[in-house]
């Protein structure tokens, strides 16, 4: 696989985020915070009629670009911050860059500067550093 | 709200450690909440380490929650993550938990408001290798500006 620096990662799209989906991780996580599957509750911040996507969700859309891109054990590490929200119906879209490319113990490596995008704007970025097939 | 000497207290706290065990359904359904076809060769979808680590470390959400004194909905949030992965991650293997919270601050906002960040980080191990660690920091929203 030839990666250089400034090469773009191949965005990949969650056309629109699943409220159902929500409900399950919710089940897996034992997430008991109601803003995940109570739409209800979520009126007290102006959201009222929609629920919150779970955090780990909107960072598995940026892993699973990278898993596409690099193949399915290629994620050696993963450094987010969260912005803003995601919220049911969303279009969410998750982008990459290349930064470098370098060894580490006996793999190459590359490090990404990765983000998930609503809209144009940024709800998620960090960096990851994933291993390159030979 | 708890006073900031209760709030840097928590530095040290250890949880109870375990281990856990990635089963094939949760890997699967996981796996399928985030729009991707299964995985491949039982490896793990690499976000299994958000919830492996802390039931596996023998504390819940909820308990994280009542550690930091949360105030009920909207008064929690992410702030980030830093996950790092050693060896592959996979399906219905043992792997032995533990950690604890390693930080804890009290800031102010720009516009005033009261944010408490914690973090916590814990370690999967197999037999003596170290496989994943994540430390999370979560914010905690004690009073609007």
């Amino acid at each position: 696989m030839i990666v250089n620096v400034g090469d773009i990662i191949p965005a990949w799209s969650m056309d629109n985020v699943d409220p159902a989906r929500m409900r399950t991780m919710a089940a897996i996580l034992r997430d008991p915070y109601p803003v995940h599957w109570d739409r209800a509750a979520n009126a007290a911040f102006g959201l009222e009629g929609r629920v919150i996507n779970q955090g780990p969700l909107n960072l598995s859309y940026i892993v699973n670009m990278l898993l596409a891109w690099g193949g399915p054990s290629c994620v050696r590490r993963l450094t987010v911050a969260f912005g803003r929200p995601v919220l049911d119906g969303d279009h969410v879209v998750a982008g990459g860059q290349v930064s470098s490319v370098e060894m580490h113990d006996n793999e190459r490596w590359a490090l990404c500067e990765v983000w998930l995008d609503r809209n144009g704007e940024h709800v998620v970025t960090g960096t990851a550093a994933v291993a390159l097939p030979t | 709200m708890m006073t900031e000497d209760e709030l840097v207290a928590l530095v040290g706290h250890r949880f109870p450690g375990g281990h856990y065990r990635i089963a094939h359904w949760e890997n699967w359904l996981l796996t399928d909440c985030t729009g991707r076809a299964p995985m491949p060769d039982d490896l793990a979808h690499p976000v299994v380490m958000f919830h492996a680590p802390i039931l596996g470390a023998g504390t819940s959400i909820s308990e994280l929650f009542t550690l930091g004194h949360a105030a009920g909905a909207g008064s929690v949030g992410l702030e980030s993550y830093d996950w790092e992965y050693f060896r592959p991650l996979c399906e219905d293997i043992d792997y032995a938990v533990d950690g604890g919270i390693v930080e804890a601050e009290r800031t102010t906002t720009e516009t005033g408001a009261i944010v408490d960040r914690v973090a916590f980080r814990i370690e999967f191990h197999d037999g003596e290798a170290l496989v994943a660690r994540v430390t999370n920091r979560w914010k905690f929203r004690r009073t609007a500006p």
